[in-house]
């Protein structure tokens, strides 16, 4: 592997974060984000490198899954939920 | 009577006329007496009408500027505000211990995770990308603020 791990997770975790901030969808979006957050920082103190490999796939497998349903959601979004509205204001 | 009313409009030209323009002497002479042979005032008048009309005409079209659309010029004030602004509204900072050079991880307690959520909330707010390399170097507000400085061009 070129890039060690730690910057690995730096640049899934950026990833991650900037896919699940393009869902039109509020619930999947604020949903992703407190995931993405709270997953990645309740692995923080994993050492062992193959449950962090382990770890790393899921990511990536979540990561070509949000970019799919960001897709899908975009094609078919609904109208904006009244939260929305008000926090735009 | 015909050039009475047209002594009247030179009169009431050649009054914002020598507002605008410097003034020129012929224009306040006709501008001043207001009675003169009927005939040659109203020779005058024409004459003075045209050259003040091509006056006003011309401080007219020198108002005109082009107009393009742009935010307002970045400073280092301001950059630096907007930066110190974004930071006091992170939950996980505490805004008395914020300073311009105090650095994320060893001042601040964050970490890693958390300077990377701070570096996507200047990339929102300044409105570009900011790549993965630079984004992990920069480690306090004044980093931030010289980073920034430098990728817009903002000299002091």
């Amino acid at each position: 592997m070129a890039s060690s791990s730690r910057t690995q997770v730096i640049a899934l975790y950026r990833m991650l974060i900037k896919e699940s901030s393009k869902f039109p969808s509020y619930n999947f979006r604020n949903y992703a984000l407190r995931r993405i957050k709270d997953g990645f920082r309740e692995n923080k103190h994993v050492d062992n490198p193959k449950s962090m490999d382990q770890l790393l796939t899921r990511a990536r497998e979540s990561l070509a899954l949000i970019k799919r349903q960001v897709t899908v959601g975009q094609m078919y979004s609904s109208q904006r939920t009244i939260v929305e509205a008000l926090g735009a204001r | 009577m015909a050039s009475r009313v047209l002594a009247q409009c030179v009169r009431t030209l050649a009054r914002s006329s020598a507002r605008v323009s410097g003034g020129n002497l012929a224009v306040r002479a006709v501008a001043a007496p207001g009675s003169a042979s009927h005939r040659s005032f109203s020779v005058i008048s024409n004459a003075e009408r045209s050259r003040v009309l091509e006056q006003s005409r011309v401080s007219i079209v020198s108002v005109w500027c082009r107009q393009y659309g742009d935010l307002p010029p970045l400073t280092l004030e301001t950059i630096r505000d907007r930066v110190m602004y974004v930071l006091k509204l992170y939950d996980k900072v505490n805004p008395e211990k914020l300073q311009t050079t105090s650095h994320f991880m060893k001042d601040l307690g964050l970490d890693s995770l958390d300077q990377v959520e701070i570096i996507m909330a200047m990339e929102d707010e300044f409105g570009f990308e900011i790549p993965d390399a630079d984004g992990e170097k920069l480690m306090s507000p004044a980093d931030v603020v010289q980073y920034i400085a430098d990728k817009k061009d903002v000299y002091e």
